[in-house]
């Protein structure tokens, strides 16, 4: 497989800058894959799932709190709010703060207060179900 | 004259004080290190953001956003980024030198200044004067992190959208190294499109739009320019805190030395006198 680099930065650091063969990347509108000679595209990210497989073919599993990626000349950057490791993930904190998000839900207050909780929200459901340990009940 | 016992005491007082700026240098120095690294970790995804958006956005799009909108200037919002605690040589005195220049040169192309204050100090000096202060944040430097940005860039964007101010300019210390800090004024909003040569040749596909893309890509902008913004000046705040007290200690120094020279001479004067009073006591009763 040919490889391609990859550049993953958040606000507080630079995450990943190597070469891989494959990211797989929850966009706005799909999940896409991103290969060797991708045609030019910018999109935006969802909170959800990116896969990454190195030269090695050893494949990686994380979590991302949305942003957005730009593929170029098999350069991708990929700019996200935040990004862990599914084997970093803490799931007892995620479910904290899902009960917490879900609270502030239901106080319903300010409409600020209400997309933050809305997004803490889906970012605590999207880290648990990674961990496999959401059960929606 | 002084007593030998007024040296004493002024002695021991200055270092009293020299050992309390030695501290503080110590704490300064501690704190640098970890907000320099923030500012270093941080630089890379507001450059690459930002060459992002002036990649992406040519002038077409300026419609889409009301972010990019130029409108004629009637008022301008001037943010003055300074600290909450002083002791920190001329770090607040020079942002609002300049905040003030930046004020003289709106004023004197008709444009209404506005103000809003990032840091205590800043609010303080500017709370005496005329100018309007849209609003202030303060104390957020203690514990400084990215949830302080939302509601500062949902300040500054809600005038700005609103149409109080067509402009906005930010001013504070970037941080270049420890011992060097430079003063910028930056224009925040309408958010600049810089022209690049390479960028428009390439024809990306969008999604889940151009649109959305720029509507999602511009506040985002914003937001990492703000959070640099309140990195770089809290880096240098403690750069500054750290050289100032450095010079305060060593000043102390200097002084010591020379009240003890004083000192001793003193002393040893007032032994002469002791000395030859007894000798010539002694002179006479052998008469």
């Amino acid at each position: 497989m040919k490889e391609f680099t990859l550049e993953i930065l958040t606000p507080s650091k630079k995450f990943f800058s190597g070469p891989v063969t494959s990211i797989t990347v929850p966009g706005t509108k799909g999940e896409f894959q991103v290969l060797y000679n991708h045609a030019p595209i910018i999109s935006t990210l969802d909170i959800g799932k990116i896969k990454i497989t190195d030269t090695e073919g050893k494949e990686q599993i994380y979590a991302d709190g949305g942003g957005v990626i730009e593929v170029q000349h098999n350069k991708v950057l990929l700019l996200v709010n935040s990004i862990e490791n599914v084997s970093d993930i803490d799931a007892a904190r995620a479910k904290k703060s899902l009960e917490r998000a879900k609270e502030r839900l239901a106080a319903k207050k300010e409409q600020i207060d209400f997309q933050r909780a809305e997004l803490s929200l889906r970012r605590a459901v999207n880290r648990l179900k990674l961990t496999g340990s959401y059960h929606n009940n | 004259m002084a007593t030998l016992r007024d040296l004493r005491n002024r002695i021991k007082g200055i270092r009293n004080t020299q050992q309390i700026t030695k501290a503080m240098k110590m704490v300064a120095a501690a704190k640098l290190r970890r907000a320099q690294d923030n500012v270093i970790n941080a630089r890379p995804f507001a450059a690459k953001l930002r060459s992002l958006v002036s990649d992406l956005i040519t002038e077409e799009d300026i419609a889409l956003n009301s972010l990019l909108v130029e409108r004629p200037v009637k008022s301008a919002l001037v943010v003055c980024l300074t600290s909450d605690r002083g002791l920190c040589g001329a770090f607040n005195t020079n942002i609002i030198k300049e905040a003030n220049r930046v004020i003289a040169e709106l004023e004197s192309q008709g444009v209404t200044p506005k103000l809003m204050c990032i840091g205590k100090k800043g609010h303080d000096n500017f709370k005496k004067e005329k100018y309007t202060i849209v609003s202030q944040f303060t104390g957020i430097f203690n514990s400084l992190n990215f949830s302080y940005v939302t509601p500062i860039m949902n300040a500054i964007t809600a005038g700005f959208e609103n149409g109080d101010y067509e402009k906005v300019i930010v001013v504070y210390n970037e941080f270049k190294s420890v011992i060097q800090q430079r003063i910028v004024s930056e224009q925040l909003l309408p958010v600049k499109i810089e022209k690049s040569e390479a960028g428009a040749d390439e024809q990306f596909i969008y999604e889940p739009g151009e649109r959305e893309i720029v509507n999602y890509l511009i506040p985002r902008n914003v937001e990492s320019q703000v959070w640099r913004m309140l990195l770089e000046s809290n880096a240098s705040e403690f750069g500054a805190r750290m050289t100032a007290m450095e010079n305060a200690t060593s000043n102390a120094s200097d002084l010591i030395r020379t009240l003890r020279i004083k000192y001793n001479k003193e002393r040893q004067a007032a032994i002469t006198k002791e000395i030859l009073e007894v000798v010539s006591g002694a002179n006479a009763l052998r008469g």
